[in-house]
């Protein structure tokens, strides 16, 4: 029986088509209130008056309460900037101010609506504001912010500048001094929303000194620790249980209503539910920041690039939740596809501004770091007059080549056989030939990375000789639990998959987990579950060798049988095996855990680098060809091909769903989704109606060759698979666009607006 | 308030609503049928979608006292308990669920499009989905399980999308 590499449906697919599974959102409890947020109107401010009395003057309301209210501390996933309700000043709108809790919701959004707020408004400051000026500091108290790691974790850091990394090897300014030609570009990208379906909600119930929120989370023990922090008490103190989530894509690795809920149970002594509107939750959610990215190259007289420099500005938003880690990713980025005859400098800057707080989303800054990297890339090879594809294969990264960060990327030629499988399936010449007017092709390639966060799981034999496993990993929707694991644990015990449970996390009863983020829970938390099922079957087989009289070395489990290899006749049923270990040596089951090997690195690379090196690295070429509407400025994609590495695939359908999807991310990055910060610094689209996400109409199906290169320490070889086809998407489109306009394309995204004014500046150039 | 009598997935029952009660909310709070899914309350996802008198609508901005004297079916409604409806089979064979969210939304429009329709194209079955969105799949297997279900009943008597009764 083989269970890795098959496509079995997915274990929690019946009750999501039935209507049977239960969401965040869905759950409640007996005796449950409901709670409603009093959000900051502005995006900046001070906090005048704050007059609760008729709300709480309203039949039904049970409780209100603000800052006033809140414990002494401060919080944050990387720096402790964070309280409960805004303190004094606001800093973004949406921020919480006060919470108001009902027997019903209609009731608690009647309170809200009942007091009266007055604000000191104060002009917001903007990403181009904070970089490009003397800004207001946003954070007067910046110097007293204490990393969440301690003192020792710090990082610089300075007024509206929340982070900086800087890289800053020497020989930069010489080469650009003695260049022939310096081919500038400066790319601006706007936010773009997660989105999940399902918006952020959040039961929470207290007793005996402790707090249970149920949730659906990506990061169950992220969000305990924020939990924690702002309500000042100890980790242990909070348990936080997994609810089915209904999409995340990062936008749920960190806590957002759950806080707030649990310390309103506590002061109502009631279950107290909490959720979002869809407007609360785009106004909320720790969105892909946006930013600016300038990238000049220095060419001699034989077109040579001589060195780089780059710097990128990112918007924090109002607090740092994830993004200070995140600022050293251009490091990685930009030195890892293409080779440069001299050094190149990477300045990375993150902002405090008066928006929410910016965080993680699936493939985070790659997108549109690589969509700068790669226009840029196209337009020194046009300069030169070389072709776009030649240009890159000539510069390519191979097997040994060192990162910005001195990270030996030992299989980076996996890159070049990428090119090979993409000339094989779409022959460059062949495609160019073929395009038609209005039409335009797009490459883009490059490295990512697999998360290597620590993660734990048990596997435990029941005694009808069925598995559990036990994790605080989650399943947030990319099937890494439900195909992966529960194949990888079905495949290395012998048993049917349809045989093998993954529970829902819970913080007081499995083992930590860094979330589902980064593509890691099949890499990591297979891994952990891998072995634990290695020590189980030795278990099975020390108790089967006394029952078969064999050797445990000659023991196999086929088809939920132990059984001595040669002779099937001889065999038990592995529900016999667990039963008899009951009365013998206990229970069979074995816990074990898994984090990435650290990756040597230059410690001198540059200062403030906060990540280091890219784990389990993957290789990735993508190829674009749309066709620009010159009518309408729509983009259509007429075909996409994805050549991606994967390790080992372990379910082939839901590896095929997983790029599809990335890529449909990506096509929405690039023409359609656009969360605009306006002049007041307040979003502009606060709806679905105005967000415009990617409909089945706009995607084209995605063509996909896997590679398969076994990772030594991946189960069964299996690299990170969900994340990196979207990091690539966004570049290969954007150079489609740009080819077939004959112009460079500056901004994500590329909206039909957009390509008609593109469009109009051409003729009126005619 | 009011008393409204109407029927849901073939069960008569009547609810108390006023009338700025929307069917999701009276489906979800009142009648405990969880399986609909709310993700805007603006009539944009498709979450929510289930079918009056055979035909889908968002029930997010579909006020409960209209539904008064008609058929709802949800999600719930699809198939016998323990029973897969074809095209929620062809969902769980071919990929068509990741976070599965807007699933019921996806099956119960999809439902409709090939009861009115059993053998589609494509881009019939594109526009049919155009008020629905899904963050997860990229679509391509939802589309592809709505054109296998299609294929099937085209090469049996059995009507596609049948209701089990
Ligand atoms: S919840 Fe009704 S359309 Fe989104
Ligand atoms: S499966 Fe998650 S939104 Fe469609």
């Amino acid at each position: 029986m083989t269970m890795v590499g098959d496509s079995i449906a997915r274990s929690d697919a019946g009750a999501k088509v039935q209507g049977g599974a239960m969401y965040g959102v869905d759950h409640r409890e007996v005796g449950m209130l409901h709670g409603a947020i009093l959000r900051s109107p502005v995006a900046a401010g001070r906090i005048v008056s704050l007059d609760t009395s008729a709300a709480e003057a309203l039949a039904g309301v049970y409780l209100v309460c603000s800052a006033a209210d809140q414990p002494e501390t401060m919080a944050g996933w990387v720096l402790k900037d964070q309280r409960l309700f805004a303190t004094g000043n606001v800093r973004f709108e949406g921020e919480p101010i006060a919470l108001v809790v009902a027997e019903d919701r209609a009731t608690a959004l009647a309170g809200v609506a009942a007091i009266a707020l007055v604000i000191d408004e104060l002009p917001g400051v903007d990403l181009e504001t904070a970089c490009s000026s003397e800004a207001r500091v946003i954070h007067p108290d910046w110097q007293s912010y204490v990393p969440a790691g301690g003192e020792a974790a710090d990082y610089p850091r300075r007024g509206n500048v929340a982070a900086e990394m800087r890289a800053e090897p020497a020989g930069v300014d010489e080469a650009f001094a003695r260049a022939a030609q310096v081919i500038e570009d400066r790319f601006t990208t706007n936010r773009q929303y997660q989105a999940y379906l399902e918006p952020k909600a959040a039961v929470a119930t207290y007793a005996d000194g402790r707090y249970t929120i149920h949730t659906s989370v990506q990061h169950p023990y992220n969000v305990r620790e924020r939990v924690a922090q702002l309500l000042g008490v100890r980790v242990s103190a909070v348990r936080v249980v997994g609810k089915t989530i209904g999409g995340g894509f990062g936008g749920k690795l960190d806590a957002s209503v759950e806080p707030i809920a649990a310390f309103a149970a506590k002061l109502t002594g009631r279950p107290v539910k909490i959720r979002n509107t869809r407007t609360e939750d785009i106004l909320t959610c720790p969105s892909r920041e946006n930013a600016i990215v300038t990238m000049r190259t220095a060419l001699d007289a034989d077109g040579v690039m001589i060195a780089r420099d780059v710097t990128v500005e990112m918007d924090n938003g109002a607090f740092s939740a994830e993004m200070p880690w995140l600022a050293s990713l251009p490091l990685h980025i930009l030195g890892a596809i293409y080779e440069l005859a001299g050094p190149t400098r990477v300045i990375s800057r993150l902002w405090y501004t008066n928006t929410a707080p910016t965080g993680a989303f699936r493939g985070v800054g790659g997108t549109y770091l690589y969509m700068a990297l790669e226009q840029h890339t196209d337009h020194i090879a046009n300069t030169l007059l070389v072709d776009r594809l030649q240009f890159r294969r000539a510069h390519l990264i191979h097997d040994g080549s060192a990162s910005l960060s001195g990270q030996v990327l030992g299989d980076a030629g996996i890159l070049a056989e990428g090119y090979d499988e993409l000339e094989r399936v779409a022959p460059w010449q062949q495609v160019l030939a073929d395009l038609k007017p209005w039409q335009g092709v797009g490459i883009a390639s490059g490295v990512w990375m697999t998360n290597p966060m620590p993660g734990q799981a048990t596997v435990k034999m029941n005694e009808d000789g069925t598995v559990h496993v036990i994790t605080g990993a989650t399943e947030n929707g990319s099937g890494a639990l439900t195909m992966g694991v529960t194949q990888i644990v079905a495949h290395e015990l012998g048993v049917n998959a349809a045989n093998v449970y993954v529970t829902m996390p819970d913080t007081d009863v499995s083992g930590y987990d860094a979330g589902s983020q980064g593509s890691r829970t099949t890499h990591i938390v297979g891994r952990a579950a891998l072995d634990a099922a290695i020590e189980v079957k030795r278990q099975l087989f020390d108790v089967a060798a006394n029952l078969l009289e064999a050797d445990p070395a000659d023991l196999t489990i086929v088809d939920g049988r132990v059984s001595v290899v040669g002779s099937p006749a001889v065999s038990i049923d592995i529900a016999d095996v667990a039963n008899a270990a009951l009365w013998t040596v206990g229970a069979v089951a074995a816990t074990s855990s898994y984090t990435s090997p650290a990756i040597p690195f230059d410690a001198g690379c540059g200062s403030g680098v906060l990540f280091t090196t890219m784990s389990t690295p993957t290789y990735h070429v993508h190829m674009a060809v749309v066709e620009i509407d010159p009518v309408t400025g729509r983009v259509k994609i007429v075909r996409y091909v994805v050549i991606q590495e994967v390790g080992r695939a372990i379910n082939p359908v839901g590896v095929r769903g997983q790029i599809q999807g990335a890529v449909t991310q990506g096509i929405g990055l690039a023409l359609y989704e656009s969360l605009r910060i306006g002049a007041d610094c307040r979003y502009l689209e606060r709806s679905l109606e105005a967000y415009r996400l990617p409909l089945a109409l706009d995607i084209p199906e995605v063509e996909i060759v896997l590679m398969e290169h076994p990772d030594t320490n991946g189960p069964f070889g299996a690299k990170g698979v969900a994340e990196p086809a979207v990091v690539f998407a966004p570049a290969a489109i954007i150079n489609a666009v740009s080819h077939a306009l004959g112009r460079s394309i500056t901004a994500l995204p590329v909206t039909p607006e957009e390509v008609l004014s593109i469009i109009e500046e051409i003729e009126g150039e005619a | 308030m009011m008393s409204v009598s109407l029927n849901i997935n073939g069960r008569d029952r009547s609810v108390n609503v006023d009338g700025a009660d929307t069917l999701l909310d009276v489906l979800r709070e009142q009648v405990g049928l969880l399986g609909t899914k709310e993700g805007c309350v603006e009539g944009e996802c498709g979450a929510c979608t289930v079918l009056i008198d055979g035909a889908p609508v968002d029930s997010c901005i579909y006020a409960a006292a209209a539904a008064g004297g008609r058929q709802v079916t949800t999600i719930e409604g699809l198939a016998r308990p323990g029973d897969y409806s074809p095209i929620q089979q062809a969902f769980i064979d071919g990929g068509g669920v990741q976070c599965g969210f807007c699933t019921p939304g996806f099956i119960v429009t999809l439902t409709a499009l090939l009861r009115r329709n059993p053998d589609p194209s494509r881009d019939e079955i594109n526009n049919a989905l155009s008020g629905n969105i899904c963050r997860c799949t990229g679509y391509s297997q939802i589309i592809e399980a709505a054109l296998l279900v299609a294929a099937a009943a085209t090469s049996t008597p059995t009507p596609a999308g049948a209701v089990a009764q």
